[in-house]
């Protein structure tokens, strides 16, 4: 009886401590694909920018 | 309503679909006239919120083709009386839905429900405006979405399951023949709270429900 | 400057998970008729409380975006709402294992265990329907919409659901019973290890909102490149 108790004790805590542990890992790898897209979009932006002075020459044609 | 009248679409897809969930339980267990009587409520009340997901459905549906929506919501109607307009419409559709599938369950089931018409009459308008209410709210809200089939029964049910067990616990009493006792009362109390606080709820936020 | 204040709090909550977890196992004696199991309730209650209060902060949050439409609101209310589902999950399945062990049986449908797993039904459906609106406008919109009647439909559903049903343990601690009920120590570490779970959901919240200011930032730089 008493081993069984401290295995379920066990179980308890490992479930506990595995479900927020997945969550702060879903948290981290969101978060590093968030900053990678917000990188992308700024180089696209940073891009569009370099292009506009040609692109504002051929619209005045 | 008057597109539902003349089309009667969703009366038919909900009503068929209410009578096959019906047969569909009677295989999963037996239906001896006992049993039934005390679970009966649950079963009906089950049939009854799946047709409804059916009916809420195609209700804002319906008004998205041609614009017909962006012309409702710009029109002078208050967002609230929209919504309670609404809910009514549902309310009847589901009421006709409710009143065929307790026809068949009494065939099926061999259960006698017309023994206290008065009082169960009075519980499905009560439940049902509860449903209707919540489904209107929702079916507004999800109206745009993609995955709406999937997403209004997912948001609803998790919501009706106080409405629900209160229903079934009056049902399974008014079934059994017994009299209304504390305990039903209570859970009359509980539909009533139900209706009254959703009710106020879905009017006070009906604008913003429902700008698009 | 948040950062660093988010850094402190986890590693403040850390450091007393640390000594309450010393505590736990080492100090504090086996409960008489439990034995070993019962010191799940010293993660069980506190998830379970940190849930709730998360709930009812995403109902605050939720009216003061209906009410001044800045989306800051509805960023802190999704992650707050994020962060509470998953300690109620916690609740629940820590919970289950107890009564595995007490009653023989992973679930019953008792008041509060019911309540619980309807308020994850609830809480789950509302992070469905944000995934699946694209539009931040009308994602925080609906979502608080649903978060506020998710929210008083919680209060029913408790209150009915116990009417209904009840074979959970009653309450315990002493704010509620006056006292007697629990050993001060087993009560002082609850309370303790409470605080240390509320300060990590705090962190969780921090970074989870910081997460949908950067999301909000891409949408409204897409929206600039698309327009040049």
């Amino acid at each position: 009886m008493d081993a069984r108790n401290f295995t379920f004790m066990f179980y308890g805590f490992l479930a506990a401590w595995l479900i927020v542990l997945l969550y702060v890992i879903s948290l981290a790898r969101r978060g590093a694909r968030l900053n990678r897209e917000l990188e992308q979009v700024k180089q696209l932006i940073g891009a569009d920018r370099a292009s506009e002075p040609a692109r504002l020459e051929d619209r005045s044609r | 309503m008057a597109i539902e009248l003349r089309t009667k679409e969703s009366i038919n897809a909900a009503g068929a679909f209410a009578v096959v969930i019906l047969l569909l339980f009677s295989f999963a267990f037996d239906p001896g006239a006992d049993a039934t009587r005390e679970i009966g409520g649950g079963l009906l009340w089950l049939v009854f919120a799946f047709a409804g997901a059916l009916i809420f459905n195609r209700g804002f549906a319906r008004e998205l083709p041609n614009d017909c929506l962006d012309t409702l919501l710009s029109s002078a109607v208050s967002g609230a009386s929209l919504l309670l307009g609404k809910s009514f419409a549902n309310l009847l559709m589901l009421l006709a839905v409710e009143f065929l599938s307790l026809f068949v369950f009494g065939i099926f089931y061999d259960v006698r429900w017309w023994l206290r018409p008065l009082e169960l009459a009075a519980l499905c308008v009560l439940a049902t405006w509860g449903i209707s209410v919540i489904g209107a709210v929702f079916g507004a809200l999800t109206v745009n979405l993609r995955l709406r089939e999937l997403m209004l029964p997912v948001i609803i049910y998790p919501l009706l399951i106080p409405l629900l067990i209160a229903a079934i616990e009056i049902t399974n009493a008014l079934f059994s023949n017994r009299p209304l006792g504390s305990y039903e009362l209570l859970w009359g109390r509980v539909l009533l709270v139900f209706d009254i606080v959703f009710t106020a709820l879905a009017m006070a936020l009906a604008e913003t429900i429902l700008v698009n | 400057m948040r950062d660093k204040f988010v850094v402190a709090l986890a590693v403040a909550a850390g450091v007393l998970l640390a000594f309450n977890l010393y505590r736990i196992f080492l100090v504090l004696p086996d409960e008489a008729l439990q034995g070993a199991i019962y010191r799940i309730i010293f993660f069980h209650v506190p998830a379970a409380i940190t849930g709730m209060i998360g709930y009812f902060a995403a109902l605050l949050l939720s009216l003061a975006y209906l009410s001044f439409g800045n989306f800051r609101y509805d960023s802190l209310a999704a992650s707050v709402v994020e962060v509470s589902v998953v300690f109620s999950v916690v609740n629940i399945v820590t919970g289950s294992i107890w009564a595995r062990v007490i009653w023989g049986i992973w679930w019953t449908w008792d008041y509060r265990l019911t309540s619980a797993l309807v308020c994850v039904l609830i809480f789950s459906g509302y992070l469905m329907l944000r995934r699946a609106i694209d539009e931040p406008t009308q994602r925080a919109r609906l979502s608080a919409a649903l978060c506020v009647f998710g929210c008083i439909d919680v209060v029913i559903v408790w209150k009915s659901i116990e009417w209904f049903r009840t074979q959970h343990p009653g309450p315990v601690l002493s704010i509620r019973t006056g006292g007697g009920r629990i050993d001060p120590a087993m009560e002082q570490m609850l309370y303790l290890n409470f605080a240390a779970i509320l300060m990590i959901a705090i962190a969780l919240v921090l970074i989870r909102t910081r997460q949908e200011a950067t999301a909000r930032e891409i949408d409204s730089l897409r929206r600039i490149a698309n327009a040049a």
